[in-house]
Formats: structure tokens, sequence, C-alpha cells
């Protein structure tokens, strides 16, 4: 019986399919300014819910004064007010988008309201609006963000990255704080880090290094302290660099290797020659990498173990070479 | 009916027996209908089903890399259409890893003809066993591709030296001659950016290309096919996908990630030792691993099935084939169970013991036999006069209604919540199918899996020949399994 219905509704519907492609097609060409004023707000009482579809997708689609148009215009046709409505009264999945395309509208009510949402029942659904806040550089203070969204905690996505990196933008000085701040949660203080990582601001390497020697060492946030300050490229990350290169953890020795490589660190040359020989290839790998980047003399080191090494740090290192194009 | 005394021992028999057959139908039933809510549940809570612009604004950033692993054997005449067209695929941060499984044909030769390649060095992991590699292939100018010539091993084989080349964090195990959608892996790779620490291994659904039409390797219209065998899988990979799988995948109890299209942790899929081989349901069997594995290491993790991204594969037309894929495909599951029996009811393994390998008991080992030995016991004891008429058609009544009923329910979840079939006059040849497909292929497919059984027990080994026509020519390759 219910197949009959839903049957009959796509007959109804695939009748329809048609007629709607056409007034798509007219609504479209009005939103991109063939339309009056008039015009627009006839047919947003008589299709609000389609002029409202099309909108949205337009403001997603577009960049720069074309967006503001089309902001602009949806704001005069309601369309902003219907998104906060979905935002409280939808499913999951439409507060979702609600509160994703509600970033883009600049008004107070649109802010207040996604600012609600920060308290929102689905956590998905606090992450879409704090970022939709902090794109639109309109975030709450970090700190609070933290504590609303608990960051860190039970929201643990790598989205967190793209949160602070966002808010950082503008408010470096904040996202900072969280580094130095006892009460935040390591994989916050590693994605804070990770957000500013891209700033260059190499007051910050310290920092790092300093919370990297503090860090658990088999823990997940480690090797991202150690990709950061290899992305730094400052020597002032030696000391964590050098410590973790005989990590009993294979992954950090692995993200060790591979910093000391992009800082440059000649004086780990021999330390990192015997890691050819370590009994994780992502180690021997993350070795062989890092003495192709310090140049002559670490090819030339690894020319040498291609002759006369252990079987297994031979290969590496001829592979390596071969690699770079470079015969053993 | 015949007249004749049974002794009491007799009929004690016949009694256990059919209360068994009674009692695991129902027990079937009863986890068809938890499917069934779990699934219409996790449909409606899924995250939007939104452009894949949106989801490139909203993943691309933090998406980690991954590595496309195709095997490839005899695959000469399409494999060039199939590499453009993954090379074609939109994500930010991905290599294709083409593995020539031994090929006897011109596979390799087409490939590196096609595309320029180059014989290479590239240090690679040698963690898992594999045959050995011969040579790999790749050029400046298509910085994205890689091809890996090896000995020929099998599908497993191929993939455990495409793990060994891989350098990604993630990696997607694909068929060759399998068509991915192109934002399949920013939409597969989502749960990997939202729970970074616990997710293990993603599968997509997978579905049939059979009838539509397609172009340079992308499927431009969706069209029901007309030969009657792909109707009925179409039905089939609806009620895989769309209700068991999602509904295991709400449960955490996931066994099947399809070998058509699964994303997995490189590291993970290493600790486990890749694919095992000597196996046919070599799938089933790195997820079962994983589960183990976690669960020994009582880690939290997640395994998961996320319906939108989309992998289209072609079914069998024919008789011959498609017995053959599913007596397969029963073996496989079989290997896969006798393999980790240990884990059933298990409290070690918690719900993944009890849930996930009870399901595979019921549906997959006890399932065929019980419904086979059901069709043949209840004629024959009306026969005999030990069953009134009425039961007799209260039994058939119950089992087809309910068949219908799952594939209708199915159907009905699928117009609801996704409408990937895109006219009214699909509907109705599908829910005809449903109903059609009770009354003979149903009793076919039950035969093919006893002989699945049949061919466990005596130990046989592979994957025996099967042909495909190919989307675009003739071809033979082994096809996905659900």
């Amino acid at each position: 019986m219910i197949m009959v219905v839903l049957i009959l509704a796509r007959i109804v519907a695939g009748h329809r399919h048609e007629a709607l492609v056409a007034k798509r097609r007219h609504f479209l060409s009005l939103l991109l300014g063939d339309g009056s004023e008039e015009e627009l707000a006839q047919l947003s009482q008589e299709s609000p819910r389609l002029l409202g579809e099309l909108s949205l997708e337009l403001i997603q689609l577009v960049r720069g004064e074309e967006r503001d148009q089309f902001i602009a215009t949806a704001t005069r046709l309601g369309i902003d007010a219907e998104l906060r409505r979905r935002l409280i009264k939808g499913a999951t999945r439409t507060r979702i988008t609600a509160a994703e395309v509600l970033g883009d509208f600049p008004d107070d009510h649109s802010a207040a309201a996604l600012e609600a949402a920060l308290d929102d029942r689905s956590p998905d659904v606090r992450l879409a609006a704090a970022l939709a806040l902090a794109h639109s550089n309109r975030a709450p203070p970090v700190g609070l963000l933290v504590e609303r969204l608990r960051l860190g905690t039970s929201e643990r996505s790598l989205l967190i990255t793209s949160l602070l990196a966002d808010i950082a933008r503008e408010r470096q000085a904040e996202v900072r704080a969280l580094i130095d701040d006892p009460a935040v949660p390591p994989p916050v203080k590693a994605a804070a880090i990770e957000a500013l990582g891209a700033t260059g601001d190499y007051s910050l390497v310290p920092v790092v290094n300093a919370l990297a020697l503090a860090a658990d060492p088999s823990g997940e946030e480690l090797p991202r302290y150690l990709r950061v300050l290899g992305n730094f490229q400052h020597p002032a990350g030696t000391p964590a660099v050098t410590k973790y290169l005989a990590s009993p953890t294979w992954y950090v020795r692995a993200a060790a290797a591979e910093a000391a490589g992009k800082i440059c660190l000649y004086e780990l040359s021999y330390k990192l020659l015997a890691m050819l020989d370590d009994g994780d290839w992502w180690v021997r790998f993350r070795a062989g990498e890092a003495l192709v980047r310090l140049g002559e003399p670490g090819r030339r080191l690894l020319g040498e173990t291609a002759r006369c090494g252990t079987e297994r740090a031979r290969d590496a290192a001829r592979l390596t070479l071969a690699e770079q194009g470079v015969p053993a | 009916m015949m007249d004749i005394e049974w002794s009491g021992w007799a009929v004690a028999s016949a009694e256990i027996i059919a209360l068994v057959v009674i009692g695991t139908g129902l027990l079937q039933i009863g986890f068809y209908i938890v499917q069934l809510g779990f699934a219409g549940l996790s449909l409606a809570q899924r995250p939007p089903v939104v452009r894949s612009s949106q989801l490139w604004q909203r993943y691309a950033e933090q998406a980690p890399p991954i590595a496309v692993l195709a095997p490839a054997f005899n695959e000469e005449v399409t494999i060039v259409e199939s590499v453009n067209s993954l090379l074609a695929l939109h994500y930010p941060d991905f290599e294709v890893i083409v593995i020539n499984d031994g090929s006897k044909d011109g596979t390799l030769a087409r490939l590196l003809g096609h595309f320029g390649l180059e014989r290479v060095d590239r240090y690679h992991d040698l963690t898992v066993q594999h045959q050995p590699i011969r040579g790999l292939y790749a050029s400046p100018r298509l910085p994205r591709l890689l091809v890996v010539d090896k000995e020929n091993g099998g599908k497993s084989d191929a993939l455990n030296a495409g793990i060994n080349v891989a350098r990604s964090p993630l990696f997607c195990s694909i068929d060759a001659d399998s068509l991915l959608e192109s934002d399949a892996l920013i939409r597969a790779v989502r749960p990997f950016v939202e729970e970074p620490e616990k997710m293990v291994a993603v599968g997509g659904t997978i579905r049939l290309a059979n009838g539509s039409h397609i172009a340079a390797g992308r499927v431009t219209s969706v069209r029901l096919p007309t030969n009657f065998l792909a109707l009925v899988q179409i039905m089939e990979y609806l009620r895989a996908f769309l209700m068991a799988r999602l509904a295991l995948s709400r449960m955490q109890v996931l066994t099947v990630i399809s070998g058509a299209f699964g994303l997995f942790r490189r590291r993970l899929a290493l600790e486990v030792g890749g694919y095992s081989h000597g196996t046919v349901g070599e799938d089933m069997e790195l997820v079962v691993k994983l589960h183990r594995h976690m669960r020994d290491l009582k880690q939290e993790y997640r395994i998961e099935f996320i319906p939108e991204p989309v992998c289209w594969t072609e079914a069998p037309e024919d008789l011959t084939i498609l017995g053959r894929q599913r007596s397969r495909w029963q073996r496989g599951a079989l290997e896969t169970f006798a393999k980790h029996r240990d884990m059933l009811f298990n409290p070690r393994y918690g719900r993944i013991g009890f849930i996930g390998f009870g399901q595979v008991m019921i549906v997959d080992v006890m399932g065929p036999v019980v419904e086979v030995v059901g069709y043949a016991l209840v004629p024959l004891l009306w026969a005999v006069g030990l069953l009134a008429v009425e039961y007799l058609l209260a039994f058939l009544a119950i089992t087809f209604t309910f068949g219908i009923f799952v594939s209708v329910a199915t159907l009905i979840l699928e117009e609801f919540e996704l409408r990937r079939f895109p006219r009214a006059s699909d509907l109705i040849i599908l829910t005809a199918v449903a109903i059609v497909e009770n009354f003979g292929y149903r009793q076919l497919s039950n035969l093919w899996r006893i002989w699945g059984m049949f061919q466990f027990f005596r130990k046989k080994q592979g994957w025996g020949t099967m042909t495909r026509k190919g989307f675009t020519s003739a071809e033979p390759s082994p096809p996905a399994r659900t």
C-alpha cells in the first residue's frame, strides 16, 4: 500500500519535474539580476521554498561582490529568517546546512542564532555553528568555545584545527593562550599549534619545543608537535627533535626524523644514518628523506651506507638516492 | 497422504527439526526487523547529502592523503579508461596505485604506452607478504599515478603489494573494473576527519551499473537493466547495503566492507598482516581481523558504512556465472567464520562476537540450510501425515510474506531517504521484482549457497572462471562481493 502511494507520488512528481526545471531556470535568471524587486517579491510569495533553495545554492557557489549581492537579495526575501527557523526546528542534517549558510549572513540575528546553536543537542551542529561563526570572524572567546563544544574531550574532530585557524587569522593571541593554559586538553593544544604553525611566528617554536618535551611519549599529540616544529624549520626545535629520535615509539621516531630533515639539523646526521637500520620502515624512510634534505653531506652519507651498511640500511640508502635520481 | 504408524522417536525427531527450522526462521525475521529499524534511524540521522563543493569546503583542508589501490588482472581492454576515471577523482591529496597482478594479456603494455610510464625506483615497505614485485613505473607528467608490476598471486596478494608501496595513512581498495563517483573519496573520508583517533575502516555503497549509461568512465544516466537476473541483484544489493550494512554499522558490528570500495587505515592493516592469502573472502576477513585486533588491544574504535559514496560495478547476467559467484561468497563467509570461530559468543569480543558473529551464524551458516530443510521437510511431513495443511500454508505464507516485506521496506527507505532511481516506472519494476524473486530465485539462491557450503567442506580453493561483459566490452575478471 505504501509502495502504491510512493509510486503515485513519484508519478505526480515526475509530471511536475519539467515545470519545476523551467521555473528554476526563470528564478535563476531573476536572482542573477534580470528581475525587478517586485517580481522577486511576488515569486517569493508564490514559491518561497524553491526561491530559498536556489538562493542558498548561489550563496554557496559564488564569492566576493556577487555573494554579497545574493545575500542582500536573500535577506530581503526573508531567507535568513527561514534559515534561523530551520536551525532550531530542523532535523540534524537540516540544522547543519542552515548553520553553514547562516554564517554568510552578516546580521546580528543570524550571529545570535548561531551562537545559540553552540548549545545544540547535536555535536555536529555545534561544530558547524562554531565554524560558521569563526569563518565570519564572529566566534565567541576561544576558551568559551572549548568549554561549550567540549573540544578535545568528547569532540576530537580534525576540524578543530580549521576552527582555530579561522579564529587565529584575526585573534592570534587568543588561540595562543590555549597553548599556555594547563586546563586545555592536549588535542586542542595540538590543534592550536597546528593552526598557528601557518602564521610563521617563530616565537612559538620554544613553546612548542617545551610542550613536546613535556608530552606523553606515546601520545597522539607528540608527532603533531614534532611536525609543526619541522614546518617552522627553526633550530630552536632541536632539543625535542633530538630527544625523540631515540623514542621507543616508531611513529614518534619517524616524526622526529622528518623534523630533523626539515630543520636541516646537520649535527644529527649520524643519528639519522643509524636510523636507516631501524626496525620500522617508516622510520627508515623518514631518516633517508631527512638525509637527502641535508644536501650534499647527507647524500654523501647515504652513498657510503648504500655501499657498506647493513643489508636493511643499504636498501634504504640506495633506494632513497635512486628516488632522487642520484646513483649510489 | 500416506497412512503410516510412526514410532514415537520419529515423531519426536521431526518435531525437533521442525522447531529448529521455525526457531531459526523467527530469529532471522527478528534480526531483519531490528536491522530495518536501525537502518531507518541511521538514514534519518545521517549528515546532509550535500554537494561536492560543500564537502570540499568543509573537509578538504583536513582530509588525509589516500592511496587508491586498484588490482588489475587481464584488464587490457578497459584499464586505460578505468585509470583515467580514477585520476579524475575529486580529492585534495591522493595517488592511484595500479597493481598489475601478473596479467597474461597486454595490460601492462597498455598502461606503459598510454600514460608514457617509465621504470622507477621507490623505497617501499615489505611488512606484508606478497609475490615478488617485478618493477614500478611512473611518469613525472602524472605524479598521481604509480604502476606496480608483480607476479601473479591473486587479488589479496596484489592488494598487499599495494599496501606496502602506499605511503598515505589511508588506502582505498577498489576493483580496477569498478567505477567510482568522482566525489566518493571526499565523502568516504568524512568519518576519518570527524573521529580521527577511532576510525579504522569505512565502506561505501556498491551499485549495479547494468542497464545504466556510461561515458568516459562515469555513470551518466541511471537506468534499470532489462535482464531479470540483474534486476533481482539490484534488489539484493539494496537490501545488503541500505538495510543490512547500514544497520550493522550503526550497531558497530559490521563484518564486511566490500572489496570493490573500502577505505582503511594503512597502519592497522599492516598490523594485522594485510589481506590473508588462501581465502576467497579476503575482504570480510580483513574487517574481522581488524575487529579482533582492536578488541585485543582494548582500544576504542569504529568501523563504519556510509551510504553516500558510490562505486558502480557490473553484476553477472548469466545463471552459471551468478551461481559460481554466490557459492564463492558463501565459501568466503564460511572460511572467515571458521577461521575466527573463537570470537563467536566470546565475551572478550563483545558485541562483534555476540551480534556480528551471531548474525553471520544465523544468516550465512544456518540460514540456507534451514530454509532448504524447511522447504524439503514441510511437504515431506505433510505427505506422511505429520503436518496439517494449515501449518504448511502458514509456513509458506510467513516465509514469502516476510521476504516481500523486507524487500519492500528497503525500497521504501530508498525512496524516502535517497531517491536514486529516477523514474516512477523503476519503482514499479522493483516492487514487482521484490515479489517475484521469492518464487524461484530465492530457492535457487539458497541452493547456490548450499553448494558453496559443500565446496567449503570439500576444502575447494580458488575463484573458478568468471566472465564479465565489462562496462564497455567483454572481459574476464572477478566480480565484487557484497
